[in-house]
């Protein structure tokens, strides 16, 4: 579908992302992302905002995405603020946000009333509980390949490991565990240990 | 209890480095451990359904509420998980926009990289051990992670399998 291009002419203006042109587009575009987002909203955040919309390219995108893994709440609800507020102001924000809960609320709601007819039956209940394992499995899966740049600094695992052994494990509140593991991660990225 | 419902999740939100994953534990430590409000084996399948359906899995917050207070606590908990850490997004997305090459920002991300990752590791452990630890959950967790690394597999597909692997197994 591409036609040849003829030189490596920086991005053809019909190619250049565009923002969104008005709050209801932003409306829209999030509502997309949203209802559609089944096992994870990142994959489809990029799918809509860089392939069908094009309203950021790759790079902006994954920029935002590194912000917002390092802001604490939810990752794409983060990231619908931040673009929210960059093209339409609080406007923006309040929009993107609202535009990227709002189907999936009514989703899981009606998910769990459906669960809730349907709790006391043994074999549901087991298949409910073992998707919520597998769940927990991701949740470890994400957590390694997010470990990649680590895997060569026996500082950071060892980091990792000690902050996962005392809130599993030990179960210490996360509210103790947080500064002194900041702390200690702060002095050992400053001295290049991670 | 809706008033805890809520200063105990916007607590939550402000240390949510890494999202729902990380908060996991403390969250099933309030609400299982210290309140009683619901049971592990709840707490695990209410994520299961959030987790099921399309969108944020932040939502599990709403249905978490919802199980503590109606319907209620579950706009007020999510509200208060989401509030905090939005406030600090708008700011947060502001100075990000003005500082691109402060070197503080480099060292505050590699900083993160190894506690986030142990906040999450430690989110699966408490969400895959409903029942303590034993051979079948870890099974279907070690499984379930094992394909999320090493194969580009929609993770849909990962859950359905333990899905049909918990009717089997548990």
């Amino acid at each position: 579908m591409s036609e040849a291009t003829p030189e490596q002419a920086p991005t053809p203006p019909p190619d250049a992302p565009r923002p969104p042109a008005s709050l209801a587009e932003l409306f829209w575009g999030f509502t997309t992302i949203g209802a559609r987002a089944f096992g994870g909203v990142l994959p489809w955040a990029h799918r809509v905002m860089v392939e069908e919309r094009r309203w950021l390219a790759p790079a902006d995108f994954a920029e935002v995405v590194a912000l917002c893994q390092f802001l604490p709440g939810p990752n794409i609800g983060n990231a619908s603020i931040v673009l929210g507020r960059r093209w339409f102001g609080l406007a923006g924000a309040a929009t993107a946000f609202f535009g990227l809960m709002a189907l999936p609320f009514i989703w899981v709601f009606a998910l769990a009333l459906l669960y809730a007819d349907w709790a006391a039956h043994p074999v549901v209940r087991a298949v409910v509980t073992g998707v919520g394992i597998a769940g927990g499995g991701l949740f470890v899966g994400t957590a390694l390949k997010l470990a990649k740049p680590l895997f060569s600094k026996p500082c950071g695992i060892g980091l990792a490991a000690a902050t996962f052994g005392v809130i599993a494990i030990e179960r210490v509140s996360l509210f103790a565990v947080l500064p002194v593991a900041a702390l200690l991660a702060w002095f050992a990225a400053r001295r290049n240990l991670l | 209890m809706i008033l805890e419902i809520a200063f105990y999740f916007a607590l939550l939100s402000i240390v949510s480095v890494g999202g729902i994953p990380s908060v996991m534990p403390e969250m099933q430590r309030i609400v299982v451990d210290v309140h009683g409000w619901m049971s592990a084996a709840e707490f695990t399948q209410l994520f299961a359904v959030a987790q099921a359906a399309p969108g944020p899995n932040v939502l599990v917050t709403a249905l978490l509420g919802w199980k503590i207070a109606g319907f209620t606590g579950a706009l007020v908990a999510l509200a208060a998980f989401c509030g905090p850490a939005g406030a600090l997004a708008w700011w947060a997305g502001g100075l990000w926009d003005r500082m691109r090459d402060a070197p503080w920002r480099k060292t505050v991300q590699r900083a993160l990289v190894p506690v986030t990752v142990g906040f999450i590791c430690a989110g699966g452990y408490v969400l895959a051990t409903p029942a303590g630890l034993d051979w079948r959950s870890a099974l279907i967790a070690a499984a379930g992670a094992a394909l999320m690394v090493s194969t580009r597999l929609n993770p849909l597909w990962i859950l359905a399998g333990g899905g049909l692997l918990g009717a089997a197994l548990l």
